[in-house]
């Protein structure tokens, strides 16, 4: 038993100082809106009593976007609990309970194997459903693997060790050495051949299956044995197991596989212990305290502003289900892309990771502020989110501390100087990127040959309209970008704050007399410096201001 | 009467009485409108990726085909997106191809038909004016109303196909109809300067304050948005200036589905009309 208690220790250590930490991580660096948390106490309490039982016990949130998820979800979650509660934690628990308890009693032995086989049930769905989606299985990750392995591990080892315990001569030989005191010679072998008969042990030689041997065994079992002992038949996982592993029982049994699948089953029941605190592991703890906190909203009001610590709560409470990113508004955008950083799931790592101040390349910072920065704050995600996590406001009150790490191309040349402005973009190198960003009309002059600089664009532009100093203000106008365009100097315009300032209301490419397409070509401008951006916006040789 | 509905992503958080407004007009229009899981537009994300814009708006085209229904949507952005993309395809058959091998891997084809109306277009053309007269409840008459309509729906006029792009006249055949008086203004179609949010907000709030400005001159009761954009920028932008700025003075911005809903005689609350930062103070509620 030392093994068993220092193991024990050793996870639980690992376990609470894992939660500690986090927990103590859980304010973040959050600089944005003061927390509103409106409503009495006593409606407080009902609404949380409320999310208790429908999103907690019933997952009822789970259920909304897959009835397949929902009821993965709930045969692992209520499979796993009656194992926890009343066969881990048998001795504190169901003994307080029961004071009869023996665990080889029904409806004890019966139940565990239906736990056990709920959970296993339960995995074998979540597996199903993260292979089956190809989209599914591109986000998941380790993680997600490693949970279900160990959880399955856990059962699988489980319901091996008490297979091998069932058919084992050696266990039974230590339960008639301590409780059995045979009357009469012949008295062993009967209850040894009612054993083999009924309870599936499988001895090393033939015991006779005369009736009046069994007779004789049946009456034995029932003054020593049937007190702490139901028919294995209510195993239902179990003995079809044992029986299963027939041909193999004899190696098996002489090398006391019941000790080595115990061993197995303690070790693996330690690293879920002790993973606890690491990734999604922490959401059997993080979710319910997220779902108690949120009461059941879905949606992101002004009046209902949670803490910087109900944020940390939030983020730690994502199960990596893949929901939000299956469902997002803007994964098409992650279609063409690839930046994972553009779905849901996927930028709650990277923000979890910034506001908890782990270090982070220059590279993942600018991934993540594009993926922030093409959020459309459409509540899709925050609506359908299993573990009601208020993603909506994590991600309008992360954006602009983003951008303050990871400028877009617009901020980063607002802050430049006028001769700046005119080199911010060249030292990017040329986009290699394989994706053509535009429709190609900037480079080919031939979609300015028509253009006879007669000034209707800057003329008809509001833009230029409102400022007081065009030039100054805007420092290129719609008709030189143009005529830069024609003459090839595509460079030269790409830092312009007209290109910038663009409002894309199309009034110049209407108004056109040659019908070229000036507001398009500026979106194509915009589009190129994004481009160049994304692809790392590595240095070129160039004087220009680096990134 | 029968649509896919697309609301575009700002409606569900940002502005949510448009799409409460948008439906009980339309349910007392007897327009029976689907809810469909749509994708983003693609307007926003133009400004980085052109491919990652265009496949977002084909990807809705290709949904609402798939369901053989036209789109009906009440923002202008989506609108002239979804259109837009429908013209580069027809344009440009490697993109056309470039975007089904990624419609494929949604298991989507490329769609054909691509139907898409904007809401004001419905009104005119499938219910008419006929129609709205008769079933106006309360009558605006004497409501001077400026009607704004919204750039990504008018322009380019070869792209969008919505109006005339020089002397538009849907919107005001509409307020029209429900008897209020739709004023002539000199800036009813310029831009209402949403789409620089978070870019120039300089210049975004100058392009505001010079329309709604405009629209006091000529004596507007309300300025008639029909574009989510156009109404955040009239209404919860101009509502972050400060208390004594003047422009907040200037006519409150009003959903054409909030006017035309209090015109068919629907609760103000029902319409989202509470949920206005600069309240319309109209006949009858």
């Amino acid at each position: 038993m030392i093994f068993f208690d220092i193991g024990l220790t050793l996870a639980l250590s690992i376990c609470v100082i894992g939660i500690v930490y986090r927990v103590a991580r859980w304010s973040g660096k959050w600089t944005s809106r003061t927390p509103h948390l409106s409503s009495g106490f006593f409606l407080w309490i009902v609404r949380a009593v409320k999310a208790v039982i429908l999103d907690v016990l019933f997952l009822a949130r789970s259920g909304r976007t897959s009835f397949l998820r929902w009821l993965a979800h709930s045969l692992v979650f209520f499979g796993f609990m009656g194992l926890l509660l009343f066969h881990a934690m048998d001795e504190t628990v169901t003994a307080t309970f029961f004071p009869f308890y023996e665990s080889t009693l029904d409806p004890w032995q019966f139940l565990r194997n239906l736990f056990g086989a709920m959970t296993l049930v339960g995995l074998a769905l979540m597996v199903y459903r993260r292979v089956r989606s190809t989209k599914l299985r591109l986000l998941t990750h380790f993680q997600d693997w490693a949970a279900l392995l160990i959880i399955g591990c856990i059962l699988l080892s489980g319901f091996l060790l008490e297979a091998s315990k069932i058919m084992s001569p050696a266990v039974f030989d230590r339960m008639t050495d301590e409780y059995f005191v045979p009357g009469e010679v012949g008295d062993l072998t009967a209850l040894k051949a009612y054993w083999a008969h009924e309870y599936g042990v499988v001895f090393s030689v033939e015991y006779p299956r005369d009736e009046e041997t069994l007779e004789l065994g049946a009456s034995l079992d029932e003054d020593s044995c049937v007190d702490c002992h139901a028919s294995t038949a209510t195993a239902f996982v179990s003995r079809p197991l044992a029986t299963a592993l027939g041909p193999v029982a004899f190696a098996l049994n002489t090398s006391r596989a019941d000790q080595v699948f115990w061993y197995f089953h303690v070790i693996f029941c330690f690293i879920a212990l002790a993973a606890l605190p690491f990734g999604k592991f922490f959401h059997p703890v993080s979710t319910p305290i997220n779902l108690v906190a949120r009461q059941g909203r879905r949606d992101d009001l002004e009046e209902f502003q949670p803490s910087d610590v109900l944020r940390g709560v939030g983020m730690d409470a994502c199960t990596r289900c893949g929901e939000c990113s299956l469902h997002c508004s803007v994964a098409p955008a992650f279609t063409v892309l690839g930046n994972q950083n553009i779905l849901p799931s996927e930028k709650l790592v990277s923000l979890k990771q910034f506001q908890t101040g782990e270090q982070m390349s220059q590279a993942s910072l600018t991934a993540f502020s594009e993926g922030s920065r093409i959020c459309t704050e459409c509540l899709r995600c925050t609506d359908l989110c299993p573990s009601g996590i208020n993603l909506q406001d994590l991600w309008i009150a992360s954006k602009a501390q983003i951008t303050k790490r990871a400028p877009s191309p617009n901020d980063l040349l607002r802050k430049k100087t006028a001769a700046q402005r005119a080199r911010v973009f060249d030292d990017l190198c040329k986009s290699s990127s394989i994706l053509p960003a535009v429709a190609g009309l900037a480079d080919d002059s031939a979609s300015y040959w028509a253009c006879v600089q007669c000034t209707t664009c800057t003329s008809v532009c509001p833009v230029v309209a409102v400022c007081e100093d065009p030039s100054r203000d805007l420092d290129l106008l719609p008709q030189q970008i143009m005529n830069l365009l024609r003459m090839g100097l595509k460079e030269e315009t790409l830092g312009a704050r007209m290109v910038w300032s663009c409002t894309t209301c199309y009034k110049c490419q209407e108004h056109c007399p040659q019908n070229i397409r000036v507001a398009d070509v500026l979106y194509e401008l915009r589009n190129t410096v994004a481009a160049r951006v994304r692809d790392g916006g590595a240095s070129c040789e160039g004087n220009g201001e680096s990134l | 009467m029968k649509y896919a509905y697309f609301p575009g992503c700002k409606i569900p958080h940002h502005l949510p009485e448009y799409g409460a407004s948008v439906e009980a007009v339309c349910k007392a229009l007897d327009i029976e409108l689907v809810p469909l899981e749509f994708n983003c537009c693609g307007w926003p994300v133009r400004h980085e990726n052109e491919l990652a814009s265009i496949f977002s708006a084909v990807r809705n085209l290709a949904v609402a085909e798939k369901a053989g229904l036209p789109i009906f949507t009440p923002c202008k952005c989506c609108f002239g997106n979804l259109k837009y993309a429908q013209s580069r395809l027809a344009e440009d058959e490697q993109l056309s191809i470039q975007v089904e091998s990624l419609l494929a891997q949604d298991g989507l084809a490329l769609p054909k038909s691509m139907n898409v109306y904007h809401m004001l277009t419905i009104l005119d053309e499938q219910v008419g004016a006929e129609l709205l007269h008769r079933q106006t409840a309360n009558s605006l008459e004497g409501v001077k109303v400026a009607c704004h309509y919204g750039c990504h729906a008018l322009r380019p006029g070869n792209v969008t196909g919505f109006d005339d792009p020089m002397a538009p006249t849907v919107f005001e055949r509409i307020m029209h109809a429900i008897g209020a008086e739709p004023v002539d203004w000199d800036l009813r179609l310029e831009c209402c300067g949403y789409p620089l949010r978070g870019r120039d907000d300089t210049i975004s709030e100058a392009l505001m304050r010079k329309k709604l400005e405009d629209a006091a001159s000529v004596g507007a009761d309300v300025v008639a948005t029909a574009c989510t954009y156009c109404q955040l920028q009239f209404d919860k932008e101009r509502d972050g200036l400060v208390y004594s700025d003047p422009l907040r003075k200037a006519p409150p911005a009003v959903l054409v589905s909030q006017i035309l809903g209090i015109a068919l005689g629907l609760d103000p609350k029902a319409l989202g009309l509470d949920m206005n930062c600069i309240p319309w103070h109209g006949p009858g509620f």
